[in-house]
């Protein structure tokens, strides 16, 4: 009896491995079975539970746009068990995925609008999959600020993308600011000596305060490690965003993605929130009725 | 076997220090799986630490028993300098184990009196202690003796190149997950289960015992003034509840707060 | 639908079902009473019972269940336990449970284990026997009103059996000889029999506007006086039969190839539910676990509460805390 169960994970095979930094490296991957591959869709901010037979399962965002069906990005930190297994794979070798899950960013409703991309470290990932879907569907966006805040120039994801962007991105109407903690770092200092409106030393939140942003007619997109929001959330705030206009996404431990396994549970018993599902996709507006979300 | 496959396996070593060598006869134990797991590693030293003389490097080294002489001290310091993992196997390894029982209430000239008749320290000995306390641990295996299956999952997940998954939840998830009856509840016995880590598949409470705590408490999480609690309320004595929980895990701090106390009423 | 059952006529009932499956129900385990299992003799059967420590919930989602078989080549194989099973005997409170399971794992990405579980399995119910830990009435779980095939609704020489799907409607059909119709008197006894088991569930607690309440006394005192006495054990949510969390471990064997992906019942009242990598705890003490608890099940999934005040997690919390007093405390009345 074949029966067919949507959690079983689906093979996919490692068709490249980039480098990034010391502890992340992007993955390429295409699902082998083809008819599976067909039904595959996914939309920016959703994410994928990977896993390693006899290791175990981690929840992964996916990093790129839907181009190709069957094809996409991930982009992993090791940091354990599972991530450290994936990082000892090597090209052609294979893993498997189940998803997509969870609710991704509301692309159609922030059509026509600006967007302000907002990311701490790792945060990038699941932004740049808006950011590139933004960029395919490029007239139905208004102007896009992109806004990344990093270690140093070592610890920069998708380097010489972004870097592209940095120094060309107004030909798309897209300006991308660098913010950079370690302000001894030399890469940075010259890209701040290219830019200095563009980059900067300091978090994330210094490119807020010195750049001119208006709440009208646009969309504030936040990624990034826990503490990041709440700073972020104020300066947004205080310049006039709407708790509506703010959207974030969330990270929880995650066994089962789909609502199942309790683990990603927050808030308190009038509103309770299964980050897999309910998320991990969330305004600021839902941080604000959920207890404990942000 | 060739060269180069036998270079590729972890090179290993299992040491004792001052215990019973109870956690290497388990592994010893392991007799349908020995052979074929040994064959998986490249065991470097397999003996009592005091002989350990070979300097060579170790991928992995398990350490049993405790601290207690200058001499395990300075063999310890030696192993952790020489391995990229160093492993504390069994509970004297972990926190001092059942040698720990009288750490902090008794000083160790008054022991020397009781046992050896003389004051002096003369074997050099201290308060043992887990081998945490003076190096970087790993990963801990506890036990006494470890747990056959997990020893041999631990080691399944390092040939891997995993960290080996040990129990941080106590023995009454075990005890409700098989069904067994509680004995705190059913019977009134003094079951150390809700403090202590699991990963003995609830052995005692299953065959109606009360757990003794023999996998020493959860690090971190133990609420021992809750047990203390738990037990009076069923009418069981402080000082029979708190020699119940020295009895494997003296060294631990909450542990001995209840210890200190106790003394203080005038008990020997 | 309503039939009657004579109860000398239950051992015969109860042999027809073998062909339906395993017979599990009832059976006196402890002093404090039954646990459901698999029934050898007829004789074992204590359809007169207060609550098992372990509720139904175990047949569908396992205590402890392999997932899938796994190899590091070909990938997962799905174990599927589609063996039949028959349960007699399963109160209101636990069905309702198995109620509320089925939202969570029946729900857009159906749970396959469970599913087929729910799918094999007959569910006959009884009515209780409430004692001073039951508060279903004030949760709205006292009655089964779906859930089951067949509910034995006790009366004194006989139950009247309300049938409740096609398979209970294909028993009661092979058991034509045994299975009467209630007269006007049988009526008049169920009525007296339901009133005088809902009169000794006295035990009450108000969960009208609990949400908000609870939500604005997250910071109330009780709270960290509960968790100073708290193990932090998990068996309140191992015995609870509305709790669904669980855990998956992938194990290995010797070989490095092929293993085991294993699947157990999890509790957020253990440390790691919420620990991400890198240690970062979303609840990392105990205080901010009990609250979580107690929320969890104060909430409400569609319009239902997520408990349904069968009064295990206070029987069974070797630390006694009590959940409808930490509630009313909370509540201040
Ligand atoms: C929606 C979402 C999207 C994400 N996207 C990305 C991404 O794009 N890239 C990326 O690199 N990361 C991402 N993460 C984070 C990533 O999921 C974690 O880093 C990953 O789960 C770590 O797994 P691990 O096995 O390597 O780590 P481990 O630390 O070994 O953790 C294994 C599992 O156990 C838990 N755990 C941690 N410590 C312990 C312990 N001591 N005992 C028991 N269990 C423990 C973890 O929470 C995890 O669930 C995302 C997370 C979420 C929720
Ligand atoms: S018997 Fe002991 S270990 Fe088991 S549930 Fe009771 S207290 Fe916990
Ligand atoms: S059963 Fe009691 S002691 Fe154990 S976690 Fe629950 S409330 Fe705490
Ligand atoms: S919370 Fe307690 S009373 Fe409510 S369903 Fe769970 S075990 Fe029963
Ligand atoms: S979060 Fe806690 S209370 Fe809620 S279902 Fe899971 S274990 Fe039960
Ligand atoms: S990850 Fe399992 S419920 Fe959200």
């Amino acid at each position: 009896m074949t029966v067919k169960n949507s959690l079983t994970p689906l093979e996919a095979q490692i068709t490249r491995i980039e480098e990034m930094t010391s502890i992340e490296k992007l993955f390429y991957l295409k699902l082998i079975d083809l008819n599976t591959v067909k039904e595959f869709h996914y939309t920016p901010g959703q994410f994928l539970e990977v896993s390693i037979p006899g290791v175990g399962e981690a929840p992964i965002s996916i990093c790129d746009v839907q181009r190709e069906h069957g094809r996409l990005q991930l982009c992993i930190r090791k940091v354990g068990r599972v991530t450290n297994a994936i990082h000892r794979l090597k090209k052609g070798d294979r893993l498997w995925i189940r998803g997509p899950y969870g609710n991704g960013f509301p692309m159609n409703l922030m059509e026509n609008h600006d967007l302000l991309l907002i990311a701490g470290g790792l945060g990038i990932a699941p932004l740049r999959s808006v950011l590139q879907y933004a960029l395919l569907h490029r007239n139905s966006y208004g102007s896009i600020t992109v806004m990344y805040g990093v270690k140093c120039y070592s610890m920069m994801l998708f380097r010489e993308e972004f870097l592209k962007l940095f120094r060309e991105g107004d030909k798309l109407n897209v300006k991308f600011l660098l913010a950079y903690e370690d302000s001894d770092d030399f890469q940075c200092y010259q890209l701040s000596c290219e830019r200095s409106d563009r980059c900067m030393s300091g978090l994330v939140t210094k490119l807020i305060e010195s750049t001119a942003i208006t709440p009208d007619n646009t969309y504030a997109v936040v990624c990034g490690p826990p503490i990041m929001y709440k700073f972020v959330v104020k300066e947004l705030t205080q310049r006039g965003f709407t708790p509506a206009q703010i959207y974030m996404t969330m990270e929880r431990r995650m066994k089962c993605g789909v609502g199942k396994c309790g683990h990603c549970i927050t808030g308190s018993s009038n509103s309770i929130k299964y980050v897999c599902k309910d998320g991990p996709v969330f305004t600021y507006w839902d941080a604000l009725k959920t207890r404990g979300l942000m | 076997m060739t060269e180069t496959e036998n270079n590729l396996k972890p090179r290993i070593g299992v040491f004792s220090l001052t215990g019973c060598a109870g956690d290497q006869l388990m592994i010893l134990n392991l007799e349908d799986t020995l052979i074929e797991l040994l064959s998986k590693f490249d065991i470097k030293s397999f003996q009592e630490a005091s002989s350990y003389s070979e300097n060579t490097n170790l991928d992995i080294a398990f350490v049993e028993g405790s601290v207690s002489t200058e001499h395990d001290l300075k063999t310890l310091k030696n192993i952790r300098e020489k391995s990229s993992l160093l492993i504390a196997i069994g509970d004297c390894a972990v926190n001092g184990c059942v040698q720990a029982m009288r750490n902090k209430q008794t000083s160790i000239a008054e022991r020397m009196i009781d046992v050896y008749g003389v004051e002096d320290n003369i074997y050099k000995t201290f308060e043992p202690k887990g081998v945490g306390e003076y190096v970087k641990v790993d990963f801990e295996i506890p036990g006494c003796p470890i747990e056959k299956e997990e020893a041999l999952n631990a080691l399944i997940s390092l040939l891997n190149g995993d960290a080996p998954l040990i129990p941080d939840y106590p023995v009454c998830v075990e005890c409700k997950l098989n069904g067994y009856p509680c004995v705190i509840i059913e019977e009134g016995k003094p079951c150390l289960g809700p403090i202590i880590t699991a990963g003995c598949d609830a052995r005692c409470p299953g065959l109606g015992l009360d757990c003794v705590g023999c996998r020493g408490p959860i690090k971190g999480e133990t609420n021992a003034k809750a047990e203390l609690e738990a037990l009076r309320k069923r009418g069981y004595a402080d000082k029979y509840i708190i020699n119940r929980l020295r009895f494997f895990a003296g060294n631990f701090d909450d542990i001995q707060i209840l210890g200190v106390k106790e003394n203080s009423k005038g008990d020997k | 639908m309503y039939k009657k059952l004579f109860k000398e006529d239950l051992e015969q009932f109860t042999s027809t079902l073998k062909q339906f499956g395993s017979i599990y129900g009832p059976v006196k385990k402890t002093s404090r009473g039954c646990e459901f299992t698999e029934l050898t003799d007829f004789k074992d059967l204590q359809l007169n019972y207060t609550r098992t420590m372990i509720p139904p919930k175990k047949f569908f989602l396992k205590p402890k269940e392999p997932l899938y078989s796994l190899n590091k080549d070909a990938g997962f194989k799905e174990i599927i336990d589609d063996s039949k099973t028959v349960l007699l005997g399963v109160h209101s409170c636990d069905i309702n449970a198995l109620n509320l399971l089925d939202r969570v794992y029946l729900n857009q990405f159906p749970d396959l284990h469970y599913k087929t579980r729910r799918e094999n399995t007959i569910i006959i119910g009884v009515s209780c026997e409430p004692d001073d830990y039951c508060f279903c009435t004030s949760t709205g779980s006292s009655h089964a009103l779906k859930g089951f095939d067949l509910f034995l609704h006790e009366i004194s020489d006989s139950y009247i059996v309300r049938v409740g799907s096609m398979k209970g409607f294909q028993i009661i059909t092979q058991n034509k000889h045994i299975i009467k119709n209630p007269s006007l008197t049988d009526i008049k006894e169920f009525k007296e029999y339901e009133a005088e088991r809902l009169s000794k569930i006295t035990l009450n607690l108000n969960v009208n506007g609990i949400q908000d309440i609870l939500d604005l006394s997250f910071d109330h005192a009780v709270w960290q006086e509960n968790a100073d006495i708290c193990f932090g054990c998990g068996s309140c949510n191992l015995v609870c039969p509305t709790c669904r969390c669980y855990d998956v471990i992938d194990y290995l064997k010797l070989d490095l190839k092929n293993g085991l992906k294993v699947r157990r019942w999890d509790s957020c009242m253990l440390k790691q539910h919420a620990l991400v990598a890198g240690g970062l705890n979303f609840r990392p003490t105990r205080v901010e676990r009990l609250y979580n608890r107690f929320n969890c099940k104060m909430s409400c999934s569609e319009d239902s509460l997520n408990c349904v005040g069968c009064g295990r997690c206070t029987v069974y919390c070797p630390a006694d805390i009590n959940f409808v007093e930490v509630l009313k405390q909370v509540r201040e009345d």
